[in-house]
């Protein structure tokens, strides 16, 4: 009978070991509803990684728990956390699309030790939610500030900024303002125009009335742009010479076919062009391609997703496989490597990605259209970021 | 048996399933947690359409505000202490309530379901504008609540925040017990029969109408503020269409002009969807979508009508 209780008792004792060898990474997106491509992308991203660097790091094999958030919904959010945290045992928390999902979860993680890497969610304040919060996107702050510094070097001197009146378009407003009349720019007008504005003709007049010479604008990518580009084509402002400079929201990649001819000539800055020149994104175009399953998909937040998965090897590296959420974050903390998108880095101050931003303009090259790098703004910290 | 004690066996039986649950499901109370916030707000929903027959497709703006009023209190006026935000939220709910009752109740049928619409319309766009104070489309963060009671802290397995909901529901059921019950309970009831002949009687319906809004108002508020408290953040999904629409088509699972079909429908939706989406994040909405086709194809009466059915002709056959 004792014999049995040990050899239970050893079983037991096996299997959890077992058990500890496999870490979790609990990963929380929007993988059903109108952003599902988004989700879709991340998961290429994690997909990719790891069919590059395998599935196990040291003796731990890594397992992957998705879970689906399809759009903002912060209470909704913070049970899944909650739940892949105490009942999945996850080690590590990624994902988060959206700045109120993202949010949500970042108050759960001290007592969870767990660390969070975001892979897009792109508000300035979301770092300093929790100190286990790492982010390997980039923020609106960070894209959009650039192009202030393009359009005073083009010698524009008026502009008209127009955004989609929420978080990441008042943001972006923001940062081009702040920076362009710090450049001696003038703003004539600055518009914030519904979420679901669907005509952009009335809005394209209004340009037109301000006389200023560029527009500066910020759509979440997805339908709203095509009808803004189209619109802005048709009411023959693109003809009249006035400029349209956008963040890269504006331009990502799956919508540039649709985008066409129309596009073509756009200026956006970004942080990741799917046509970046180097043998490091070549690898990563590849077999996230593969992942996706169709190249015309492949976007922006697989990059966040693969550096992320990155990041957070060198976190189970660093702990050796250990639950230790303050180690984790601490390790990663000044961390550089060179990602598909270019040399990146961590911010100890902020833990949020230090990267180059590009100036893109969109172009017709091998019979597809392509965000073509053609001016580039080196290790950009966020400028909307402030100290808590 | 007498009232007093058939609803005290209800009472009994709703704190034994929460029992049951807490035990069956130590990791998944947040979840739960959030199925008694969404909870309060069917049973809000409930009250107007159920009860009173007001159509309505806007029943989050009541929900949102408690949420916001208590959000705001939480991380613009350091009032931290749980149970002042939860009167704080029914406080809003009910002023939301009876104000944008005003608005819903000038139309009838089509143009009712209208007006609620943009009531919430009108809400989410300006929680929207008013970034300042709600955070906008990034949400309301920085919500902090104290422990409760000065002595139980809100933990990571969400004990504190599972029992506080459980209790604050079972009261808020005995009360709606009492409320629908009451003389004003079944003069809305005439109302959604016929409200020209409730008119007749000469018992006034528009104000009646108004009064029972505030008391739904306070129950979804108290959701929002449950909500708040237990999640942190408030986002604007909290003020949307979309969430009031689920509500409607979660009464609508559990069986309309029913306390337990609200909360059935509420728990049996969320709690499935949870599921479902963990199982399979990636095509889950198709399974839901076309089990809800099969629910109302079949039990046209909701959860609650069926098993009714189900008894009646269960005790027919014995007898």
């Amino acid at each position: 009978m004792k014999s049995v209780f040990l050899a239970g008792l050893a079983l037991v004792l096996s299997n959890s070991v077992a058990f500890a060898d496999t870490i979790k990474i609990g990963v929380v997106g929007p993988f059903s509803g109108p952003a599902a491509l988004q989700g879709k992308n991340f998961q290429a991203g994690i997909n990719a990684w790891l069919a590059v660097n395998g599935n196990t790091i040291g003796d731990d094999t890594i397992e992957v728990i998705y879970r689906d958030l399809p759009a903002p919904d912060p209470a909704q959010s913070a049970a899944l956390t909650q739940e892949l945290i105490v009942s999945e045992g996850v080690q590590y928390l990624a994902g988060y699309y959206y700045t109120p999902d993202a949010m949500a979860a970042a108050p759960i993680l001290e007592e969870g030790n767990v660390p969070m890497v975001v892979f897009n969610a792109a508000t300035s304040a979301i770092v300093n939610a929790s100190p286990y919060v790492v982010r390997t996107s980039f923020t609106t702050w960070q894209t959009s500030t650039p192009m202030a510094a393009v359009a005073h070097d083009r010698g524009i001197k008026k502009i008209i900024t127009v955004v989609s009146d929420y978080g990441p378009g008042i943001d972006s407003e923001t940062a081009f303002v702040t920076g362009f009349t710090a450049a001696g720019g003038e703003i004539v007008e600055s518009v914030r125009m519904p979420m679901n504005t669907n005509d952009f003709s009335p809005m394209m007049q209004r340009i037109k009335d301000s006389g200023a010479e560029a527009v500066f604008a910020f759509l979440p990518a997805g339908p709203a742009t095509l009808g803004f580009v189209q619109a802005y084509v048709e009411n023959g402002l693109k003809d009249a010479g006035v400029t349209l400079l956008a963040p890269g929201d504006l331009t990502q990649e799956p919508d540039l076919a649709a985008l066409g001819d129309n596009a073509l000539g756009l200026l956006t800055t970004f942080h990741y062009a799917v046509s970046h020149d180097s043998p490091e994104n070549a690898a990563f175009v590849a077999s996230a391609t593969k992942a996706i399953g169709s190249a015309s998909e492949l976007s922006f937040p697989a990059v966040g997703a693969y550096d992320g998965m990155y990041v957070i090897s060198k976190m189970i590296e660093a702990t050796g496989g250990n639950q230790d959420a303050a180690a984790a974050v601490e390790a990663v903390k000044g961390l550089s490597w060179i990602s598909p998108r270019g040399p990146v880095s961590i911010n100890p101050e902020n833990r949020h990605i230090t990267q180059n931003i590009y100036l893109r303009e969109v172009a017709f090259e091998d019979g597809q259209y392509i965000n073509k790098e053609i001016q580039t703004f080196e290790n950009q910290v966020d400028p909307g970021w402030k100290a808590p | 048996m007498s009232r007093p004690i058939r609803d005290l066996i209800a009472v009994l039986v709703l704190a034994a399933v929460a029992v049951v649950l807490f035990f069956l499901f130590p990791t998944n109370l947040a979840l739960l947690t959030r199925i008694v916030a969404v909870m309060l707000l069917v049973l809000s929903l409930d009250l107007v359409t159920g009860f009173a027959g007001v159509a309505t497709l806007g029943h989050a703006a009541l929900f949102g505000a408690g949420a916001y009023a208590a959000g705001i209190a939480a991380a613009k006026f350091g009032i931290t202490d749980p149970l002042l935000m939860l009167a704080i939220g029914a406080v809003a709910g009910s002023v939301a309530g009876a104000l944008s009752s005003l608005v819903i109740l000038r139309g009838h049928g089509l143009s009712q379901l209208v007006l609620s619409i943009a009531v919430v319309q009108l809400a989410h766009e300006a929680a929207n504008k008013l970034s300042a104070w709600t955070g906008g489309s990034d949400g309301l963060s920085g919500i902090a609540p104290s422990a409760l009671l000065g002595m139980f802290r809100f933990d990571l397995f969400g004990r504190t925040a599972f029992i506080m909901a459980v209790v604050m529901l079972l009261l808020v059921f005995v009360i709606l017990r009492v409320v629908v019950r009451s003389p004003f309970g079944m003069l809305c009831r005439g109302i959604k029969q016929d409200p020209t002949r409730v008119r007749a009687m000469g018992a006034p319906v528009y104000s009646t109408l108004v009064k029972m809004y505030a008391i739904a108002g306070a129950v979804a508020g108290l959701g929002g503020a449950l909500s708040a408290i237990a999640t942190k953040v408030v986002g604007l999904d909290s003020l949307s269409f979309n969430l009031s629409a689920e509500a409607l088509v979660m009464l609508v699972l559990g069986g309309t002009g029913k306390l337990f079909g609200a909360m059935l429908g509420a728990l049996v939706f969320v709690w499935f969807e949870d599921r479902i989406s963990a199982i399979n994040p990636f095509h889950w909405l198709t399974v839901v979508g076309v089990l809800l086709v099969a629910v109302v194809l079949f039990a046209p009466n909701g959860l609650t009508g069926a098993a009714e059915a189900i008894w009646k002709r269960l005790r027919r056959a014995r007898s």
